[in-house]
This record gives structure tokens, sequence and C-alpha cells, in this order.
């Protein structure tokens, strides 16, 4: 049965409204296929009815953006900013702030919890412990309580996790593998709409913002972009997905090359970064 | 360490059939009360060392030939009955692992067995228990997996 | 070089790696592959290996690996149902270099090659 024009209209008004997503016309399957299993579980026999359902009940309201919002993910993923982050990012805040400084860091648009983790470990191997604290943010509840959860399942351990990695920093329950106490202290998790304007938050040395920014049309990208920039340290970094960029969307910023990834800067940093070169 | 449960084998079965039976998530497996019906497969692993007993699973012979030729990507009348006993043997080995790992240490677990027949539907494991049990249908064809113990294991624990 | 007792498995595995542009040889237990490996030229780059296998399982045949100087080059990675921490812990020992739990995807057998540098990052 197919979602009226007038349906798909309301809920991609909705994913708009509420998380910046567009949806454009034509996406009607996915929203069908996304909706049916979540309509079914809810003992709504039809796609249409649980749309007709979400305007008067907010929390289906809510169901339907956590559904249309997507939450691929993986450990380390495209590896290069992360190798980046190890190589470059902390040494060189290493060295501007004094072996005393606790880094800040923060996730963004967390999903299940693979980045703001993967980052953990690798500070778990280049900083003393106790030195850096991480908040994961994401506009998904259900998601923010998987993250925080910690545990994976065996698919999810195999994808782009190295092995050692699993041994030293999981432990196994059940079916799954949980992120080890030690580790999960140093990360805390919070629900945040990066469309909306941002909670008080103490300023970041690092962000990871990927993969969500190609989700959002232009003027959008623009206002997260410089919300996010008046959170962070003027000489902090900033990482994008592979696809994304601030150029020709946000000024304040300016691309640096830090190994065999892109980062971008505040602009009015001035002293050029160790470990990394202008790129413009 | 719990035994296992009949959650823990769906848990499991799902990732088997993301995998290998059904990446799209378009024809998940659906628990349910049915067994299957003769003519069946049945693919076995044994479990030793710490823990004693075998975990099974259970095939009408249409969901052996369709799970062998979804795991092999080929037509479900082109399957060998050697396609089946491979294809279905490593089901049941992958299942079988992840079912060692809700195990006390120190388990081992054999080589997978298959067999066929009419009268495999009587066919029984000496002195032992069910301990778990899922059974349900997938496109229709019905399957079961369940997880058995030997008494004196398990009256020794 | 794909060594698992199942044909199934290795089918799932070579059409996988196929993909990533690699060509395959395969081995039905640790010692097909070990007597492969004397045959074959060039050596393979990395050797996807099952755990439980009839004649010589995959734990011995990483550790045959390992003790000869002539494979020093070649990438081993356990491909296998065996998912105890411990038993993850055993094959690292032994010698192998990343591991990977089945059930797997084929992103995670892509992933962890790139992982081990033996796939360019673009393709992932
Ligand atoms: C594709 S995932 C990216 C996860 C991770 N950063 C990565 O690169 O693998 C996108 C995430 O962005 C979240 N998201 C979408 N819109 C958002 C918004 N307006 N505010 C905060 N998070 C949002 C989704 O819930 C989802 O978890």
């Amino acid at each position: 049965m197919a979602l009226t024009q007038h349906e798909f209209a309301f809920v991609s008004g909705l994913v708009r409204r509420e998380a910046a997503i567009v949806l454009e016309a034509g996406k009607e399957y996915l929203v069908e296929a996304r909706l049916l299993p979540l309509a079914r579980r809810t003992g709504t026999v039809t796609v249409s009815e649980f749309v007709a359902r979400a305007q008067r009940e907010r929390v289906i309201a809510d169901q339907i953006v956590d559904a249309l919002t997507t939450n691929e993910t993986s450990w380390l993923r495209d590896r290069e900013p992360f190798t980046a982050f190890t190589d470059s990012v902390v040494p060189d805040l290493a060295e501007r702030r004094g072996p005393q400084h606790k880094l800040r860091i923060w996730s963004a648009a967390c999903s299940s919890g693979q980045e703001p983790y993967s980052l953990a470990m690798l500070l778990e191997e280049s900083v003393r412990t106790g030195r850096y604290e991480i908040l994961a943010t994401d506009i998904s509840t259900e998601m923010i309580e998987r993250a925080k959860a910690g545990r994976y399942s065996q698919l999810e351990v195999n994808r782009g996790l190295p092995v050692p990695m699993l041994v030293r920093y999981f432990d196994r329950v059940g079916t799954e593998w949980q992120v080890a106490e030690a580790l999960r202290r140093n990360v805390s998790f919070q629900k945040v709409n990066l469309a909306a304007p941002l909670p008080q938050l103490a300023p970041f040395d690092v962000v990871f913002l990927r993969n969500v920014l190609i989700y959002f049309d232009l003027e959008t990208k623009r206002s997260v972009l410089r919300r996010i920039r008046s959170l962070m340290r003027p000489d902090g970094w900033l990482f994008l997905g592979a696809a994304e960029t601030t150029i020709g969307i946000d000024d304040g910023f300016e691309r640096v090359v830090a190994g065999r990834a892109s980062a971008y800067r505040p602009r009015a940093a001035t002293t050029a970064p160790v470990g990394a070169t202008r790129k413009g | 360490m719990s035994a296992p449960t009949t959650d823990d084998l769906h848990a499991i079965t799902e990732q088997v059939w993301l995998s290998y039976l059904d990446p799209e998530g378009v024809n998940p497996f659906l628990p349910s009360s049915e067994a299957p019906e003769s003519p069946l497969v049945i693919a076995s692993v044994s479990v030793t060392g710490a823990w004693e007993g075998h975990v099974i699973m259970t095939f009408s012979e249409q969901a052996a030939e369709l799970a062998s030729a979804a795991l092999l990507g080929m037509e479900a009348d082109e399957v060998t009955p050697d396609d089946v006993a491979d294809a279905v043997g490593e089901l049941v080995n992958v299942i079988g692992g992840n079912v060692k790992s809700l195990l006390p240490d120190g388990s081992l677990l054999s080589l997978p067995h298959v067999v066929t027949g009419d009268s495999a539907g009587t066919a029984k494991w000496p002195a032992t228990v069910e301990i778990c049990r899922l059974q349900g249908s997938w496109q229709e064809e019905k399957i079961a997996i369940s997880v058995w113990t030997s008494k004196s294991a398990g009256e020794g624990s | 070089m794909v060594i698992d007792d199942s044909r199934a498995m290795r089918l799932i595995l070579r059409r996988i790696v196929t993909q990533l542009g690699f060509e395959v040889h395969e081995a039905g237990n640790g010692k097909e592959a070990l007597d492969l490996l004397e045959t074959v030229d060039p050596m393979p780059q990395v050797a996807l290996i099952d755990w439980n296998m009839p004649v010589m399982n995959g734990l011995e045949f990483v550790t045959a690996v390992r003790s000869d100087e002539r494979f020093r080059q070649m990438t081993l990675m356990m491909v296998t149902t065996e998912s105890e921490h411990g038993q993850i812990v055993r094959a690292l020992a032994a010698g192998a270099h990343e591991y990977v739990i089945k059930p797997f995807t084929p992103e995670a057998i892509a992933e962890k090659l790139a992982l081990l540098g033996l796939v360019p990052s673009g393709i992932v």
C-alpha cells in the first residue's frame, strides 16, 4: 500500500523540522520500508495508519524520526582521520597544552557509539588515563541508549575493529561484547540536536562531526558549523566525513592536511600547527 | 556462566541470517510454534570438554535446499545433496560456535554432521536433555534449532 | 588463500575477495594449504583461515607457517566461529594478525583487509 502524497509530506516535514534531514520526493519507498516493521510492532496494520497516529501521538512521531535517520557506522571509520588524530592532533595538543591539560573531545553524531569509543581506545594508548574526556551526542534517544550501554553484536565488532583492541578493551557478555568499564567511564552521553541551538558546553579541543552534515541542506550545514565553531577552542581541530567539507559553506574554518586526512581548524588560529601543513 | 536460552539462539540466528541468508533483511527467520516435518535434514555439532552436548538444526528438506542455494548463490533446484550437506553443515558450525561461546571455557566444537531421511524425524541423541529451542519459518519453510546437554554433565554443574 | 573445510564458506570468501581485486587459491584444511604453498608462486599475500577443520586445523596451520622463514611476509587472518576471548588471544599468540568472527558481512572482510594495509582504503 503506497503512502499518499499528503502522508509523505507530513513525514518529510516532521524529519525536516526535528532533525533537519531532507527527504526528497521519490523517497516514498524508503519511508515505507523503514516504517512498516515499526508499524507492525506497535500493532498498527498499515504505514498510513501509523503516520496518522504520529500526527496525534508524540511517541510515534519520535519513533519515525529515529527510524528515518541513518545510523550506519563502524570502528575507526575510514581509518585515516583516526590515524591523523593519534599521529598529528594528539601530539600537537599535548605540546600546546602541556601534560596537565585534560583533552576534551566531542563526537557530535555518535550513532551507536563506535566513533567515541574508537577515540577513547586510541587515547588510552597515547594519553595517560584520565587525562581526556569525551562527550558523545546524537539526536536519537535509541542510539544514545545503545551507545551508553556499549554492547555490540558479533557482527558489529567485526566491522573495522582491530582484534588487539577487541581483546584489550572488550568483555564478552552473553552473545555480545561490551566496552570495558574503565573506558566507558571517560565517555559521557547526551541527546543533542545539532540543528537546534546547542546547550552550553565547555570548549572542545577536537570535534568529530562525521557523516551527518550530508543529510542537511546548505543553510542548516552553515548554521551547524557556525554553532560548533563557537564551542571549539580557537586552535582546536574538526574532522568531517569523507564526503563533507566546510569549504564554500563556512569561511570561519580552514582546511589543513593532517597525515593522509583533511581536518579543519578555526581560521583565527594563527600559529602553524605542529605536524600539519596548510592546504587552504 | 548461565546456560544458553532461546533468546540467545534467536540473537545468533538473526546475525547468521543477515550475514549469509538474508543480507537485505527482507526474508528474516520468523519464530513460531511449528516444527519442521519429514522429510528432514538434520545438521549437528557436538560440544565436548568442560560442557557436553549438541547443537542441532533441523530443516524441512525444502528449507535445507533453500538455505544451501542462498549460501552458494545458486537456484534451489540446482543444489545437489552434497551441496546441502556442506552448506547446512557450515550453518550449524557457525551457530554451534556462537553457542559454545556462551558455555564454560575449555569446551571443544566437533566438525558438523549432516543426516537426511524420513526416519530422521525420530532420531534421538541418547542420554541428553534439551535446554533450549528456537523454531520458526523462513520463506514458508520450517527450521528448528535446539541445544541439548548430556544428563550427567548437566547434573554435575 | 582461503582455507576452510566448507565449500560454501570458501565460495562466500572467494566472492568477497575477488571483488576486492584478489586472485584466490583454495584449500580444504591446513595440510592442503601447506602443500599448496610449496607449489604456488608468487606466495599469497594473505591467508584467510578457518579454525575447526579435519586433518590439520587452523591454529596448527598458523603455528606451522609462523615457524617457516619463507612465509614471513604472509599475513594471517583467522575467519572462524571460535569466538571466546581466550581463543582469540591464543590465535594471536600463535602468530595470527587479524581475526574475523563468523558470521561476518562482506564489509567486515574488506575493512579488516584494509586495516592490514592490503586493500586501498577507497574500496572499503
Ligand atoms: C551515518 S551516522 C554517522 C555516525 C558516525 N559519526 C560515523 O561517522 O560513523 C549519522 C548520525 O547522525 C545522527 N543525526 C541525524 N540528524 C541529526 C541531528 N539533527 N542532530 C544530531 N544528530 C543527528 C543520526 O541519528 C545518526 O546516528
